[in-house]
């Protein structure tokens, strides 16, 4: 069987308000969050999140930062607190929706399925869309969000994939595994981007594979705002730290196309899957960052990869590696993990056969013929700056706007969930992970609560403030305490049932 | 499996796919299927600000 795990994303967005400039962004971010009109609990609980602990049993002394974002700030303006700057709110359906360095920032409910995770990311958008025309309406300045990875100008904001993974798994396995899969995975997840916005190999071309991996300099380490990693050692586990961790991915691009998504994370899933099991390839990298964006900007789409033993690989090849693994080992396992392996199987063929063929999956593949299209009819040349307006307008969240949006809604890009799915998705938290118990905390009794986070709440009670568990992470104990509290109507009763009484978390 | 020799990936000239399409006569075209009808999308990529990505400046985020 495929063991059953936590899976989260989060996505920064990228924002322009219309007379406003890159000074502006933090406020504006800030805004654009607190436009938010639903029922939402805060602050956030930051007690226990530890950003500089590393996954290899040490605290770095502090977090790189680039050098560059010091040019944004207001000379003479007075800081907020962090909590004031971020104004993290949590929402009815378990989500946390807050400003990220100057992005709005949404991170989906726990998720269990690849179905909840895509309907929880779609949601997403549909969310800070809503908050940008909020804002708007405050203003009478269109503000513009977009989901993709670059301002194409040497700045970088992400889409982290989260996955509960075993504690007892090596950091040495985890790097074995992961890097070489990260390094081609790319080739069926990447976003496409029409720039190149660092050195190294065909550095000339005018279109690569991702949007994100001329922002990663090292292999592995815990930094995310600059020098970044392939393989992020951030020890955040929101969990159990005895017992699990959280492996946080931060090279991958954010997807407009639902398959692209659901492709991205389920492969992800069953490699940490094998990890789990002792698992390991053969195979090392020679190089992984500059193989990394060898990959992305590639013009032959044929992708050879360099190997530690002076081989090249093609990078479908490799990631077959990972594929026939997981087939012998999950195949049959349940119709989700069946999906995921046949449609692995299948876009690697495609890649092979005709890279192109799959821009009903591939954002990368999808926007490039787009683009191609356009220049074809216009008769203009790739380094007209026409390209990358086009490019950033493929990842506009405005379905009005946005080039992927309507790809997607004319049915060019394969869809994974249905419009109730979706609307389900804003409103309530998957049902079995403890995301449920957190979304209805705040549907019943936002007013109450003092300071939220994943795994806590602090809610003020008969004049006291008591920390309260977020309960068990998922499945039929989720389902047997989300009974038990459907029966009681009040604060003091749901108290008394989830705790017993008691006053820690 | 494909692997590729040190000499095929590192001397020979990399095949550079041309990235447009030489001008046409005009002609009829055999439609590609693989794509969407172009028309709706070439009128809202017409409509696209060409100094938009210019504009657009970031902080860095994570």
């Amino acid at each position: 069987m495929t063991p059953a795990r936590l899976v989260g994303l989060e996505t920064e967005y990228g924002i322009y308000v219309e007379g406003r400039d890159p000074h502006d962004w933090l406020d504006e971010a800030r805004a654009v969050v607190l436009a938010y009109a639903g029922a939402a609990a805060g602050p956030w609980d930051y007690e226990r999140e530890d950003p500089r602990r590393d996954l290899r049993g040490f605290r770095v002394r502090q977090l790189a930062s680039d050098p560059r974002d010091a040019q944004y700030d207001r000379p003479g303006q007075m800081p907020l607190s962090q909590e004031e700057q971020r104004s993290d709110r949590v929402l009815a359906n378990g989500a946390r929706l807050y400003n990220d360095h100057g992005h709005p920032e949404y991170a989906t409910p726990e998720c269990l399925s690849l179905r909840d995770l895509v309907a929880h990311d779609v949601a997403g958008e549909r969310i800070v869309l809503a908050c940008a025309r909020a804002r708007a309406a405050q203003t009478g300045r269109p503000v513009h969000l977009f989901k993709n990875n670059t301002d194409y100008h040497g700045a970088s904001y992400g889409c982290h994939e989260s996955y509960l993974v075993d504690r007892s798994v090596p950091f040495d396995r985890l790097y074995a595994t992961l890097t070489p899969f990260f390094v081609t995975r790319t080739i069926y997840a990447g976003a496409g981007k029409s720039a190149v916005e660092s050195p190294g190999p065909w550095d000339d071309v005018p279109y690569q594979l991702s949007q994100r991996a001329d922002f990663f300099t090292e292999e592995a380490s815990v930094d995310t705002l600059h020098r970044r990693p392939i393989l992020n050692t951030r020890d955040e586990p929101h969990a159990d730290p005895g017992r699990y961790l959280r492996l946080h991915v931060i090279c991958g691009d954010a997807n407009v196309s639902e398959f692209a998504t659901a492709l991205k994370v389920g492969t992800t899933r069953l490699v940490v899957a094998l990890c789990e099991r002792g698992w390991q390839p053969a195979i090392r990298v020679r190089r992984p960052v500059e193989a990394m964006r060898a990959v992305s900007r590639d013009p032959t789409l044929r992708w050879p990869v360099e190997l530690d033993d002076g081989r090249f690989l093609a990078a479908v090849d490799l990631q077959r590696i990972y594929l026939e693994a997981a087939q012998r080992t999950f195949a049959g396992a349940d119709a989700e993990t069946d999906w995921v392996l046949r449609e692995w199987a299948a876009i690697l063929d495609d890649l092979e056969r005709d890279p192109l063929a799959t821009a009903d999956r591939c954002d990368w593949a999808a926007k490039r013929l787009l683009l191609e299209s356009y220049l074809e009819a216009e008769r203009l040349s790739w380094q007209d700056p026409i390209v990358r307006s086009l490019d950033l307008e493929y990842h506009a969240v405005d379905p009005e706007r946005g080039l992927g949006a309507a790809l997607r809604q004319e049915g060019h890009l394969r869809a994974i969930v249905e419009e109730t799915d979706i609307q389900r998705a804003m409103a309530t938290a998957p049902t079995d992970t403890r995301a449920w118990l957190r979304g209805e905390w705040v549907r019943r009794f936002a007013p109450a609560i003092e300071r939220i986070g994943w795994e806590r709440l602090c809610v003020r009670s008969n004049g006291a403030c008591r920390w309260v568990s977020l309960g068990p992470l998922m499945g039929g104990e989720v389902a047997r305490l989300a009974a038990a509290l459907r029966e009681v109507d009040s604060l003091d009763a749901w108290l008394a049932r989830m705790e017993g009484g008691s006053t820690d978390a | 499996m494909r692997e590729f020799s040190a000499e095929e990936r590192l001397q020979r000239p990399v095949p550079r796919e041309p990235w447009t399409k030489p001008a046409d006569d005009g002609g009829p075209k055999t439609p590609d299927v693989r794509r969407p009808d172009p028309s709706d999308l070439l009128r809202r990529m017409r409509r696209v600000d060409p100094d938009q990505a210019r504009r657009y400046r970031q902080r860095s985020g994570e």
